[in-house]
C-alpha cells in the first residue's frame, strides 16, 4: 500500500487527535453522571428536541440544496439576463452571519419566530453552501455531453436530471451535508427567532444551570445524528469524478418565456437574503452611529482580522494534509482521520469551548487564554468546511498526471506537491477563504476562549444583542458583513474567474 | 515552490497568533476578575478603581451562568481571582463546589445579613425586586398572587423567560417557601399559559408593544427603559404582588473570592463604597445594600416591598429548580 509523506501523515493525525478532544471530555462527563445523563435522555422532552431538529435540518437541507442548485445551473448553464451579478448576489449571504440576518428580520418584522422563521432565515444563509459548490462542479465539468444528449433529442429537464446532475452530485452532496450540520449546530439564529432544537437545549442546560451532564447527554444524541447524517452522504454521494479540463465553448440553454420569470426568481432571493437584512442593518447603524466608540470598534476588527487570517491558513494546512491522504491514497486510516474530522462538526461550539477550557486549564495552563487556544478551538470546529471545500478540487487532480509525472521517474511524494497540489491550489485557497470568513463570524467557543480583554466584532455585537440594544450592535454587525463580505467576493469571483475561461 | 508557500503560510500564523497572544502576559500581576455584569456598567467603575488603588485590573465579561460553568470546569487552576456575578443562584453554585474563600467579616457586616450567603461565602453588592410588569389597558384588575397568573384567563397572556437566572432563582424561592408540589403545578400552568422569551429586556419590549398583556421581570429594566426614553414614553407599569408573595423576591448581585489574593479583598471593598454604591443607584436603577446610600428617587424603597421571608444561600438549589422547569416543559 502506498503511504502518505510524514509531514501529511503527521498534520492529519494531529488534527485528528485534536479533533477528538471534545468527545473526550463528552465521555469524561457521562461516566460522572451516567444516570442523570440517562434520566435525561428518557424524557419527553428529548423526543420532542428529536423530531424539531429533524424536521428542520431537513427541511432546510432540501430547500437550500433546491436554491443552490438552481442558483448555480441559471447563472452558468441558461442564458439568464446579468449572470455574473447573480451570480455575485448568490454567494453574498455567506457573508451575513445567520443570527445577524435573524436580528435583521426581527428588526423589521417584531414577533418573527418560530419553525418557519428559522427555516427561512438558514435556508437563505446556507444555499450559498450550495451554489459555490455546484457552480464550481459545472464550471469544471464538460458541456460536450450535454450537448451531445441535446443534439440526440433529450429535453432540457432531462438533460439536467440525466447528464448535469450526475457530474455535480458530489459536491451537491458535500454542501448539503455541510448545510445539515449548520443546522445541527446553529444556536444564535434559532435562540434569536426562539424554535427548540438540541443545540439550543444543550446551550440553556450550560448557561441556565451550569448543568453540564444533562447537557453532555444531549451532545451525545446530537452527535450520534450526525454520525447517521455523515454516513448518509457517504452512501449516496457517489464517486468523485476526475473529468478532463473543458475545452470546449460552454454551452448556455435558451429559457425562452422563463428568462424574466428566472430573473425575479433569484432577485427575490437576493432581496430577501441581502437586501433586507442590510437594510436594517443599516438603518439600526444610522441610529446608533451618534454613540459608537469607535476605538472599540478598530480594536475588535483587528482581533477579528488577526485571528479570521490565522486560522485560516492553519486550517487551510491541516486541512490539505488530511484531504491528500483521504483522497489521493485511500487507505482506511486516511478515511478514518477525515471521518473523525467529520463527526466533530455536530457538536456545538460551546461544547467544544468548555472542552478546551476544561484541557486548557487543567492540562495546558500556559495556553490557556491565550489566541492559541482559540485558534485550536477554530481548527476542530472549522476543519469539515475546509475539507468539503479543498477533498473536490485535490480528487479531481487526474490520476493519469500523477502516472505520467511517475513514469517520468519523479518520486511520488515530489509528484504529489509538483503536481497534485499546484493543479488543486486555486481550491485550496478558496477553501482557506471559507474558513476565514467563518471564523470571523463564530461566537460560542470565542466568547469562552478568547483572552480576557479581547474582544471580536462577533463578542462585541453579541453583549449588544444581549440587551436587546440593536442600535449598538448594527455597526459591528454592518463591519463584520463588510468583513466578511470582501473574502465572499474574491471566493466567487474564482468561479467566475473559471466561467470566463471557459466561455472565452 | 508549494510546499514554500505552505510553510511560510504557517510560520505566519503562527506569527500572527503569537503576537495575538502577547496580550495576555500581562496578567501575571493584575487581579483577574470573572464578571457576569456587563461592561457597559461595570467598566467605568474598574477604570476609577485601577485609579485610585494602582491595581491593575483584567476583567472578562459573559454570562454569570457561563462565567460559573467556565469556572466549574477550570476548577483549582482558575485565572480567576474575583466572581462578580448577576445573581445569588450562580454565587451559591460556584461556593457549593468549594470554590469561594470565606469572605472577611469586616466586609460581611457592612451589608444587611439577609442580602449574602449564611456561610459568608459571598456577599451581596446590589439589590434587584421581581416584579410584575404590566400594561394598564389590558391588565385592569391585578393578579394579587404570582399563584393566581396560573388561572386559564391568563392563557397567552403572561410573558416568562424560564431559561434567565433571574426567573430560576425566583423559582427556586418558589420550591423553598412553596414546596416542589405546588411550585410544578404553577410551572405546569405556565407551559399552558406563558409566552417564553430568552431574557427579561424581551419581555419588557413585548409587554411594551403589546405582544404580550404582562411578564415577570426585574425592575430595573422598567426602570432603565424609562430614564432612556422618559417615563411618561412608557406604555407599561409595575406593580409588585400582596405582600409576602413569593413573585416580589428581593435577589441581589454578589462577589465571591476565588483566589487568596489581597487585591481582590481591596476590590470588594471598593465596590462596597459609598462611591460604588452611589454608582449602581445611580446607573442601573438598583437597590445600594450598604446603609447611608440611597436608592434611586424614583424607586419604591427597598423596606417597602413586601419581599417574601426567604434565606438567599438557599437559592443555589438550582438544579432541583431546573429539574421542575425541565419536568413542566418549559425548556
Amino acid at each position: 500500500m502506498k503511504k502518505p509523506p510524514k509531514i501529511v501523515a503527521a498534520l492529519s493525525i494531529s488534527a485528528a487527535l485534536l479533533a477528538v478532544l471534545p468527545i473526550l471530555y463528552l465521555g469524561l462527563r457521562l461516566v460522572q453522571g451516567f444516570e442523570k445523563a440517562i434520566e435525561e435522555l428518557l424524557r419527553f422532552r428529548t423526543i420532542e428536541l428529536l423530531g424539531n431538529t429533524t424536521l428542520l435540518v431537513l427541511a432546510v437541507t432540501i430547500s437550500a440544496l433546491a436554491v443552490g442548485f438552481v442558483q448555480a445551473w441559471l447563472t452558468t448553464r441558461s442564458n439568464i439576463f446579468f449572470a455574473p451579478l447573480f451570480g455575485v448576489l448568490a454567494a453574498m449571504p455567506l457573508a451575513i452571519p445567520s443570527y445577524v440576518m435573524a436580528l435583521g428580520f426581527i428588526s423589521l418584522f417584531p414577533g418573527f419566530s418560530g419553525f418557519l422563521a428559522s427555516w427561512l432565515v438558514l435556508t437563505l444563509s446556507t444555499a450559498p453552501f450550495v451554489f459555490l459548490a455546484v457552480t464550481a462542479a459545472m464550471v469544471r465539468a464538460d458541456t460536450a455531453t450535454e450537448e451531445v444528449a441535446r443534439t440526440l433529442g433529450l429535453g432540457k429537464l432531462a438533460v439536467i436530471r440525466k447528464i448535469t446532475w450526475p457530474a455535480v452530485k458530489p459536491a451537491a452532496f458535500a454542501s448539503s451535508l455541510l448545510v445539515a450540520l449548520y443546522v445541527l449546530s446553529e444556536f444564535g439564529a434559532i435562540a434569536l427567532l426562539r424554535y427548540d432544537t438540541f443545540t439550543r437545549a444543550i446551550y440553556n442546560s450550560y448557561r441556565g444551570s451550569f448543568d453540564r451532564t444533562s447537557a453532555a447527554a444531549l451532545a451525545v444524541v446530537l452527535l450520534l445524528i450526525t454520525l447517521l447524517v455523515i454516513w448518509f452522504e457517504r452512501k449516496y454521494r457517489g464517486d468523485y469524478q476526475a473529468s478532463p479540463k473543458a475545452l470546449t465553448k460552454r454551452l448556455r440553454v435558451d429559457l425562452g418565456a422563463l428568462r424574466l420569470p428566472s430573473v425575479a426568481l433569484l432577485s427575490l432571493v437576493a432581496i430577501m437574503g441581502i437586501g433586507l437584512p442590510i437594510i436594517s442593518l443599516v438603518s439600526w447603524s444610522v441610529q446608533g452611529a451618534a454613540s459608537l466608540d469607535w476605538g472599540n470598534l478598530i480594536a475588535a476588527l483587528l482581533v477579528s482580522m488577526q485571528l479570521a487570517v490565522s486560522a485560516g491558513l492553519l486550517i487551510g494546512v491541516f486541512a490539505t494534509a488530511i484531504a491528500l491522504w483521504s483522497v489521493r491514497y485511500r487507505t482506511k486510516l486516511g478515511a478514518f482521520i477525515e471521518t473523525v474530522s467529520w463527526a466533530t462538526h455536530a457538536i456545538p461550539a460551546i461544547v467544544v469551548g468548555l472542552a478546551l477550557v476544561f484541557f486548557g486549564a487543567n492540562v495546558t495552563p500556559w495556553i490557556y487564554q491565550t489566541s492559541w487556544m482559540l485558534l485550536i478551538a477554530y481548527l476542530i470546529l472549522f476543519l469539515p468546511n475546509a475539507l468539503s471545500a479543498i477533498s473536490t478540487p485535490i480528487a479531481q487532480v487526474s490520476k493519469s498526471l500523477e502516472e505520467v509525472s511517475r513514469s517520468l521517474g519523479t518520486p511520488e511524494n515530489k509528484t504529489l506537491f509538483k503536481v497534485v497540489l499546484p493543479i488543486a491550489w486555486p481550491g485550496i485557497i478558496a477553501g482557506v477563504a471559507l474558513v476565514s470568513l467563518t471564523v470571523l463570524k463564530e461566537l460560542p467557543a470565542t466568547l469562552l476562549l478568547r483572552p480576557s480583554e479581547i474582544d471580536t466584532l462577533a463578542t462585541r455585537l453579541w453583549s449588544a444583542t444581549e440587551d436587546l440594544a440593536y442600535s449598538q450592535a448594527a455597526p459591528y454587525a454592518l463591519l463584520l458583513v463588510i468583513i466578511a463580505g470582501l473574502p465572499a467576493l474574491a471566493l466567487n469571483s474564482q468561479a467566475r474567474r473559471a466561467l470566463t475561461e471557459v466561455s472565452s | 515552490m508549494f510546499r514554500r508557500i505552505i510553510s511560510a503560510g504557517a510560520v505566519l500564523a503562527l506569527a500572527i497568533g503569537l503576537t495575538a497572544c502577547t496580550s495576555a502576559d500581562e496578567t501575571e500581576s493584575a487581579l483577574t476578575v470573572y464578571s457576569g455584569r456587563s461592561e457597559a456598567l461595570i467598566q467605568p467603575l474598574i477604570d476609577s478603581f485601577e485609579e485610585t488603588t494602582g491595581i491593575d485590573v483584567i476583567v472578562r465579561y459573559a454570562g454569570s451562568a457561563e462565567l460559573a460553568a467556565q469556572l466549574l470546569e477550570e476548577g483549582n487552576n482558575s485565572p480567576a481571582d474575583v466572581f462578580f456575578a448577576q445573581d445569588a443562584g450562580a454565587l451559591g453554585a460556584i461556593a457549593k463546589a468549594g470554590m469561594l474563600k470565606t469572605m472577611n467579616a469586616d466586609l460581611l457586616a457592612l451589608v444587611p445579613a439577609e442580602y449574602s450567603a449564611e456561610d459568608g461565602s459571598w456577599v451581596g453588592v446590589s439589590g434587584r425586586v421581581r416584579t410584575l410588569n404590566y400594561n394598564p389597558e389590558k391588565v385592569t384588575t391585578l393578579p394579587g398572587s404570582v399563584f393566581d397568573l396560573a388561572e386559564s384567563r391568563w392563557r397567552g397572556r403572561i410573558g416568562i423567560a424560564p431559561t434567565n437566572a433571574s426567573f430560576q432563582a425566583f423559582v427556586t424561592a418558589m420550591r423553598v417557601v412553596e414546596g416542589e408540589r405546588k411550585t410544578l403545578q404553577w410551572l405546569e400552568a405556565m407551559k399552558q399559559n406563558a409566552v417564553i422569551f430568552e431574557k427579561n429586556s424581551a419581555i419588557l419590549e413585548a409587554v411594551e408593544t403589546g405582544q404580550v398583556d404582562a411578564g415577570l421581570i426585574n425592575h430595573y429594566y422598567w426602570y432603565a427603559r424609562g430614564k432612556e426614553l422618559g417615563f411618561d414614553a412608557l406604555t407599561s407599569k409595575l406593580a409588585q404582588f400582596e405582600s409576602g408573595d413569593v413573585g416580589n423576591l428581593i435577589n441581589s448581585a454578589g462577589v465571591g473570592l476565588v483566589s487568596d489574593s489581597s487585591a481582590a479583598v481591596v476590590f470588594v471593598e471598593y465596590l462596597l463604597s459609598d462611591f460604588a454604591q452611589a454608582y449602581f443607584a445611580d446607573a442601573t436603577s438598583e437597590y445600594p445594600l450598604i446603609s447611608g446610600i440611597d436608592a434611586d428617587v424614583d424607586l419604591v424603597p427597598l423596606t417597602q416591598i413586601p419581599g417574601p421571608k426567604v434565606d438567599l444561600s438557599d437559592l443555589d438549589g438550582l438544579e432541583q429548580t431546573l429539574d421542575l422547569i425541565r419536568q413542566a416543559g418549559l425548556m
